[in-house]
């Protein structure tokens, strides 16, 4: 019973990385684009919201902002060597301020006046937030399989 | 001159502005392919990096491939927006994926030995997680990192010359 219990629990420990994915897509892309369905519902209005147009003012570059100080204060926490971890928080770090810029840009040509273009700022945040994304993950794979060995 | 020859001269002498997207997106490719190795091929592939690690190998494939790699997204761009390549951009990205593969694999090498004098329990299981995930930083730093630096210095020439 204790070894099943002990099994489970280590299936468990190694599965982590993909509830960690879920939580971001499910809190940060699929429930802001649900509340603005729900919203339109209940208001009777005839639009219909895609997640390029939730996000055509390079939100995601924010999101991607976020799930790279996410992914920062894992490695931190993590039992990696110091030279690891550091290189790791550097370059999430240089590609979490990449995808902030992309949503401080367009907001910064939005409140200005200048030249903004929708479907560059959607695709520049949505690449830079795939980036950001990926890596997390990755780093969220490679801390599950450090954390097994340390155990060990 | 007339407008269609005006109009082709100002084609051929567009520069390649590279925006961070594509790198982005093709750094993003590397690491799901990386990530689903790792899933699918827990021990195969870690085992294989760590391998070719230690007999050498690993540092001057990920040069090549980074070298190549980078100079295939910067002349599909080119290619892309039909514009001529200046020398700055190719001068980084012959340059920068090297020292950052070569610059990383020295870190790597300090980080064991510290690893080696900190009598840790489990240390060779510690030492390949810590040579895959090195792998992994060298590999998205190599791809991403020189087109950041291209952009800054692109950005930089564009204000400077505004002045």
């Amino acid at each position: 019973m204790g070894t099943a219990a002990n099994l489970i629990a280590l299936h468990w420990a190694s599965f982590q990385w993909l509830l960690w994915i879920s939580l971001y897509l499910i809190l940060g892309i699929f429930v802001p684009w649900l509340i603005t369905r729900a919203w339109v519902q209940q208001h009777g209005s005839d639009l219909q919201p895609r997640l390029k147009e939730l996000f055509q003012h390079g939100e995601l570059g924010l999101v991607g902002l976020v799930l790279a100080i996410s992914g920062i204060w894992d490695l931190l926490r993590s039992q990696c060597m110091p030279h690891t971890r550091a290189l790791g928080s550097i370059l999430l770090a240089v590609s979490g301020i990449m995808a902030g810029a992309v949503w401080i840009e367009s907001y910064c040509r939005r409140s200005t006046g200048t030249r903004f273009n929708p479907e560059r700022a959607w695709r520049d945040s949505r690449s830079l937030a795939f980036l950001v994304f990926s890596m997390a993950a990755v780093i969220e794979i490679l801390l599950d399989r450090f954390a097994k060995v340390a155990v060990q | 001159m007339s407008a269609p020859t005006l109009a082709l001269a100002e084609v051929q002498q567009r520069k390649v502005i590279v925006r961070l997207a594509d790198p982005a997106v093709a750094a993003a490719y590397i690491s799901v392919a990386f990530g689903l190795l790792l899933v699918f091929f827990p021990v195969w592939f870690p085992r294989m990096i760590v391998r070719n690690w230690w007999n050498g190998r690993l540092t001057i494939a990920m040069v090549v491939f980074t070298l190549l790699f980078d100079s295939a997204i910067y002349i599909r761009v080119a290619h892309l927006l039909s514009a001529k390549l200046e020398i700055l951009a190719p001068a980084c990205l012959g340059s920068l994926p090297i020292m950052i593969v070569v610059g990383l694999s020295s870190l790597l090498q300090s980080a064991i030995s510290l690893t080696l004098s900190g009598y840790l329990p489990n240390i060779e299981a510690r030492i390949s997680e810590e040579i895959v995930t090195h792998t992994y930083f060298a590999l998205v730093s190599a791809v991403f990192l020189p087109f950041v630096v291209i952009r800054l210095l692109e950005q930089f020439k564009t204000t400077k010359s505004k002045r």
